[in-house]
């Protein structure tokens, strides 16, 4: 998970976005729980969305309390109870950054990824414990992402299916009930689709420079006389098409599903954050803001 | 059963007007057309039952249920005239509408692979097999290459209706989410800002001293 799915903070009110910010510090707070403090940081907004989204199926009212934390000594802060939800996103948030740090050091040698390995090393193998289905289906989705790469795969249909299906499954995992499992699914099926083309979309010009794969080079067929500028203007609005046909899905996915509660927070997220993202990533200057919380 | 205020969303007590607004929005929101080439379409129906269910009910206390009757069977027409209207264009295949007919049911059930099997076995790549292949990508959720079968099932056959609705779902879908209300309803970015409320302050003032009156007196 790479951290795209913000809200449009703008247009949070207030005690909105301090119960969002109290699923991100839940998370946090959970993750140091399961894999130390140093655990911490790996966190990404993706999982307090998840947290987020698990947590408003439950009818229970939002419970949290204002602390202090390590990372935020000075004030007080509302922090979300580690709900079974907020644990789930927790635990999610481990397993996920385990493999993209694995994936960082065999792809690139980047010594960033034994280092986090090592601190996340504990918690994952927990993770592992507590899920070992998720975790195998998980890892074989892993594999045939790293086959198709490896074999430079040029449909952005069929490399990005991996990694979609791996968000459906963690995605219906959250929630074990038959009906809502399915449209949790197609949520996380076309979240992990739009994360793993925008990724695709933003990394072109490190991809190019230095030759490793990126299924949007390769479908699209870049050229060398080509400038990467020109190249990213040539696919902008195919590659947004596919981007915001996955939002719409998720959408309608959405919208079947009986939020319980934070309704407004996730409205803000799906109908403005997400597209906000798109457009900020393919660059098409909508004069949007965007801030770190 | 649920409270039939809460399935519409309602506050318990809501008047007839709000009753019919939500019903109606709701409707648009969950209508099948919308969830036609998604795979959770079933859910979706389900979902609008259950508020045609609370509607009902709710009219009913209010004895006016008379509308919602016509209104469900103009809703049941639609559906037939859209079913038959399928089939017809179906028989277009010469021959082989059964063997189509069978593609798109699977395509309905969800039964991808088999779907997929039966699509490779035919013998030729004309415009139904385009269409065919192009809604089960779009179940599937691949959607580039959704996108790029139904545009040759519409460019090889640009008078069938059937293949150009599929192709304009898939655009009114994009487009719908893209310009969402929420997004556009003006927000933050999009709201007058000093300046323009300013200049039309000073337009509507000097307007009505054309008339010999004033709106702001002291200038």
């Amino acid at each position: 998970m790479f951290g795209y799915i913000i809200p449009d903070k703008p247009d949070l009110r207030i005690w909105e976005f301090e119960v969002f910010r109290g699923y991100y510090c839940g998370v946090c707070k959970a993750m140091a729980k399961r894999a130390g403090h140093r655990g911490r940081i790996v966190l990404t907004y993706d999982c307090a969305f998840l947290a987020l989204l698990l947590d408003s199926l439950e009818k229970e009212p939002v419970s949290g309390k204002q602390k202090r934390c390590l990372v935020h000594p000075l004030k007080k802060r509302y922090i979300a109870d580690n709900t079974s939800a907020v644990e789930y996103a927790s635990d999610i948030n481990i397993l996920l950054s385990y493999y993209n740090l694995k994936d960082k050091w065999q792809d690139e040698r980047n010594l960033l990824g034994p280092a986090g390995m090592a601190v996340l090393k504990k918690g994952y193998k927990k993770v592992k414990k507590k899920y070992p289905e998720l975790v195998k289906e998980v890892e074989e989705e892993l594999e045939t992402l790293r086959e198709l790469e490896q074999r430079n795969c040029d449909s952005i249909d069929e490399v990005s299916e991996p990694f979609a299906r791996i968000m459906q499954k963690v995605f219906l995992y959250g929630k074990k009930c038959e009906s809502a499992g399915k449209v949790l699914g197609w949520v996380g099926y076309n979240l992990g689709k739009w994360i793993y083309l925008l990724d695709a979309y933003d990394d072109i010009e490190d991809n190019i420079k230095n030759g490793s794969y990126n299924p949007l080079v390769v479908q699209y067929k870049y050229s060398e006389n080509e400038s990467v500028e020109s190249f990213r203007e040539r696919i902008r609005e195919k590659t947004e098409f596919v981007l915001v046909y996955s939002l719409s899905e998720l959408e309608k996915a959405f919208s079947l599903l009986d939020i319980k509660k934070n309704k407004s927070i996730l409205d803000n997220i799906i109908y403005r954050g997400l597209l906000i993202k798109t457009r900020n990533v393919l660059q098409m200057g909508a004069g949007c803001h965007e801030e770190s919380l | 059963m649920k409270n039939p205020y809460e399935v519409l969303g309602l506050k318990e007590g809501a008047s007839v007007e709000e009753i019919k607004k939500a019903y109606r929005e709701l409707v648009k929101k969950y209508h099948p057309d919308r969830y036609r080439d998604n795979p959770l379409s079933d859910l979706a129906e389900e979902k609008l039952r259950e508020i045609n269910e609370a509607y009902d009910i709710l009219m009913k206390n209010a004895n006016n249920s008379s509308q919602r009757q016509q209104q469900q069977q103009q809703y049941q027409r639609q559906q037939q005239s859209q079913n038959t209207g399928s089939g017809y264009y179906g028989g277009g295949y010469s021959g082989n509408s059964d063997y189509v007919y069978q593609i798109k049911m699977m395509i309905q059930n969800g039964n991808y692979a088999q779907a997929q099997k039966m699509l490779d076995a035919m013998p030729v790549r004309d415009a139904t097999w385009n269409y065919l292949q192009g809604l089960l990508f779009l179940r599937r959720g691949w959607y580039d290459r959704a996108n790029a079968h139904l545009r040759r099932a519409v460019e090889m056959e640009p008078n069938n209706m059937e293949y150009r609705d599929a192709l304009s779902r898939v655009n009114t879908q994009y487009n719908t989410y893209r310009y969402n209300n929420n997004f556009y309803r003006g927000g933050y970015n999009n709201n007058p800002d000093m300046c323009s409320i300013c200049t039309t302050l000073w337009c509507a003032d000097s307007l009505c001293e054309c008339f010999g009156g004033d709106l702001i007196s002291c200038c």
